[in-house]
């Protein structure tokens, strides 16, 4: 974006702490078009019509932690969070960085030693922050927002962003809207601050603010953005205090300082903040994606030995694994459980399924048949669920006039059911390979892909010719040798009918052959297809049966 | 068969209301009566028309002209490669195209490996085919009926048990595909509940087909020379 005073004479920083704003000023101020007096406005470059939501969680640092210790004891928790301190263990564990509501009353202050703190409240709970959780919390919290938008951005430590202009008539408002969205939030025992604006980083600053605000008209926003302080930025502290020192404290004094003395005497990232919470700037952000898979654990209590026990203790997880699904818009082709024993070394259970599935009915039918399989040196104490790769899911379109396709979809589930019980290698398909030798003209086909080729209507059989001679519908696995030299025996005396067919060479692959093949039929009528090993030591073999 | 057989005995009641014994009304009266079992209505509908077999002089034998659609079709036979896959493959090829196109053929625990090339020669599409193998076979085989993918199952198992028949043969007669059974000749002795059963016996001039038990039909034997099985495979 080209500056608007870039050619201009480089003009001072007005020192004095509160620039007038009625003073007629020739230099274009930061804050661009929007303000009376410009003569240059500033073309808003940002899409028309976003409307972003930012969520900011004040206390992500202690809620992250009452998230997963809170849930198993939530009545002791109530009454225990209020006295918890937290240390950042990074920095020596030292300095408190969070404090419960309890110890707030009694004085203790996030920066403050833990001595202090432990002398002010002395039956304090010490934890130790964790960032891994924080993260968790996050992504939780996005995962929660992708309910209501598929656009949701991360800012991290704190802040979610929710693109909602798309989802506004879906949910009665903006209002209703951000209602919604805070009672979900306050419902896993959050407390979010909320604000909408047309764009990320306004939202961003009032939320951090704490000002609740819903506003949709971009050109209200430098007026309201003007109150703010500061702090909300999270610029560099250095020069947030030489701001401070020249008497901009808050977002509007800012605005009103010239732009190119304003990008000279500090970071250009200031500028374009400013530039990008006004809509003046495009400000491009990866797109939270959601876990590429899905990983969930159950402790049981009391361990389980019991088959039809530990189906129900499963189910749990799967609904999770559904939900989970639901919200990516993607489907599983496989799964992994693990059962987690007292001593013996884990049990592992794969499903595979024939295609990609997301309905929890499905999911639960195979486990079913695999857990009644299964053999268990032990009761179980814990399941771990872990999905295999998502993808992405189609959805099957209903045809009206179309016959019955109930044929189509019930193949998968069938060859799922087989597999699960009889193994996976048991059940495939057939496809022809172009090849003389008659034991390499065929190959075992997965009927994933099959059933892919026929959805795509690709994958049409290899056309070759036929073989001159007949080929018998049975082929035995190995060459059965037979008795006889001159008149091979076979059930008796065979007598040939057709042949001789010269099938021979393979040295490419270290399988070479140099057979003469022959029809022939037994005295009970059972015709044989056999032939006569051309190499040394030679001899009669049986390699089909016409069925 | 064509008449009506009376299972009338002291525990039915009487069948009334019988006004004038010789009277045509009185006879439907008689027809209607619960009381009556009719062979030929066995089952309660009507025969449902069979699949054309491709060999003229089985279809003659078989009471729909041709495989019954609905029910189990047991083929006995103590020899592989005289002809009991012959027998099939105009069907199964039929089964594969035009209405029946969304059906798959299953072929569970087969006694040796099914050759692509030969299939894909009788005009069978391979996408189509699924090849089961492993212990429970009767299961696997249940399972392929009552999923309703198939067109035509083929199972190989030895169905010790009545009751595992019987399974096969509601889930047979619920699915609406060919459902076929091979078993040896010696348990052709056994009673099966299966709709058809035909015993195989070749020798060097054709295959001989006894048909055991056909439900509707008559118990009958026909000859099917080599010849014809080459002219089929001309024609194709």
């Amino acid at each position: 974006m080209s500056l608007p005073g870039k050619h201009r004479v480089p003009p001072e920083v007005s020192p004095s702490p509160s620039p007038a704003s009625g003073r007629s000023r020739l230099k274009p101020a930061l804050g661009g078009g929007n303000r009376n007096g410009t003569d240059e406005p500033a073309r808003s470059v940002a899409p028309a019509g976003e409307l972003w939501l930012a969520i900011h969680l004040p206390n992500y640092i202690l809620e992250s932690l009452w998230q997963s210790a809170a849930a198993a004891s939530e009545a002791a928790a109530g009454a225990d969070t209020g006295h918890v301190v937290v240390v950042d263990p990074g920095r020596g564990g030292k300095v408190v960085c969070a404090c419960g509501v309890t110890a707030t009353a009694a004085g203790v202050a996030p920066g403050m030693a833990l001595n202090s703190a432990l002398a002010l409240l002395p039956d304090a709970r010490v934890l130790a922050r964790d960032s891994r959780r924080e993260r968790t919390l996050l992504e939780t919290v996005a995962m929660m927002a992708l309910d209501f938008t598929p656009r949701v951005n991360l800012d991290p430590p704190d802040g979610v962003l929710l693109e909602v202009r798309g989802s506004l008539r879906l949910f009665g408002g903006v209002r209703p809207l951000c209602a919604r969205v805070g009672e979900r939030l306050r419902a896993r025992g959050l407390a979010p601050r909320i604000a909408l604006t047309p764009t990320r980083l306004a939202s961003l600053w009032f939320a951090r603010s704490g000002i609740e605000v819903v506003l949709r008209r971009p050109e209200a926003l430098a007026g309201r953005l003007a109150a703010l302080p500061l702090a909300c930025t999270r610029w560099p502290e250095r020069s947030l205090r030489s701001l401070a020192t020249m008497g901009v404290r808050a977002v509007g004094d800012c605005l009103r300082l010239p732009r190119d003395g304003f990008t000279r005497r500090f970071e250009l990232q200031m500028r374009l903040d400013l530039d990008r919470a006004l809509g003046h700037a495009p400000d491009p952000r990866a797109a939270f994606v959601p876990g590429e898979r899905f990983a969930a654990r159950r402790d049981l209590e009391p361990e389980l030995a019991d088959t039809a026990r530990l189906q129900r203790a499963c189910e749990p997880l799967l609904d999770e694994l559904c939900a989970f699904l639901q919200t990516r818009g993607a489907s599983v082709e496989s799964l992994e459980l693990r059962f987690l024993h007292r001593d013996a070394p884990p049990t592992r259970l794969r499903l595979r399924f024939a295609e990609p599935v997301m309905a929890v009915v499905r999911i639960a039918a195979l486990l079913r048949e695999r857990l009644a399989r299964a053999e268990w040196p032990e009761p179980v104490r814990s399941v771990r669920l872990r999905s295999g790769p998502l993808s992405e899911a189609r959805a099957q379109a209903g045809d009206l006039f179309a016959p019955d396709r109930r044929r189509a979809s019930a193949v998968p589930q069938l060859v799922e059911r087989l597999r699960a019980r009889l193994g996976d290698e048991a059940v495939h398909g057939l496809c022809l390979v172009p090849e003389h030798r008659p034991e390499a003209a065929w190959e075992k086909e997965e009927i994933g892909d099959i059933l892919l080729f026929q959805k795509t209507g690709k994958g049409e059989c290899p056309l070759f010719p036929l073989f001159p001679g007949q080929r018998p519908v049975w082929l035995l696995a190995e060459p059965q040798r037979l008795d006889g030299e001159e008149q091979p025996h076979y059930q008796g005396a065979l007598e040939l009918e057709e042949g001789p067919e010269r099938i021979e060479s393979g040295w490419w692959d270290g399988r070479d052959v140099r057979r003469d093949y022959y029809v022939a039929r037994t005295p009970a009528g059972a015709r044989v297809w056999i032939f006569r090993e051309r190499r040394t030591p030679g001899g009669w073999f049986l390699h089909g049966v016409f069925g | 068969m064509n008449g009506a057989v009376s299972r009338q005995c002291e525990g039915l009641g009487p069948l009334s209301p019988i006004p004038h014994p010789l009277s045509p009304s009185s006879l439907d009266d008689l027809l209607r009566h619960p009381g009556l079992w009719r062979a030929r209505e066995q089952g309660g509908a009507a025969l449902q028309p069979g699949l054309p077999t491709g060999f003229a002089s089985l279809d003659r034998c078989l009471p729909g002209a041709g495989w019954p659609l609905q029910g189990l079709v047991e083929i006995l036979t103590d020899r592989n490669g005289i002809g009991e896959l012959s027998l099939l493959m105009p069907v199964l090829a039929r089964l594969c195209g035009g209405e029946h196109e969304d059906g798959w053929l299953a072929w569970i625990s087969p006694p040796h490996q099914p050759y692509a090339p030969a299939l894909a020669a009788c005009g069978i599409d391979l996408r189509r085919v699924l090849v089961i193998r492993g212990q429970a076979a009767e299961w696997a085989m249940e399972q392929a009926l009552r999923s309703g993918a198939c067109s035509a199952v083929l199972g190989w198992a030895a169905c010790r048990d009545r009751l595992s028949l019987r399974r096969l043969q509601l889930a047979a007669e619920q699915s609406r595909c060919l459902a076929v059974l091979f078993r040896r000749l010696r348990d052709g002795s056994e009673p099966s509940p299966a709709v058809l059963r035909i015993a195989l016996d070749g020798d060097r001039d054709g295959l001989e087909v006894r048909i055991l038990k056909s439900r509707g039909g008559h118990a009958m034997s026909v000859r099917l020379g080599w010849a014809s099985f080459a002219t089929r495979a001309i024609a194709q």
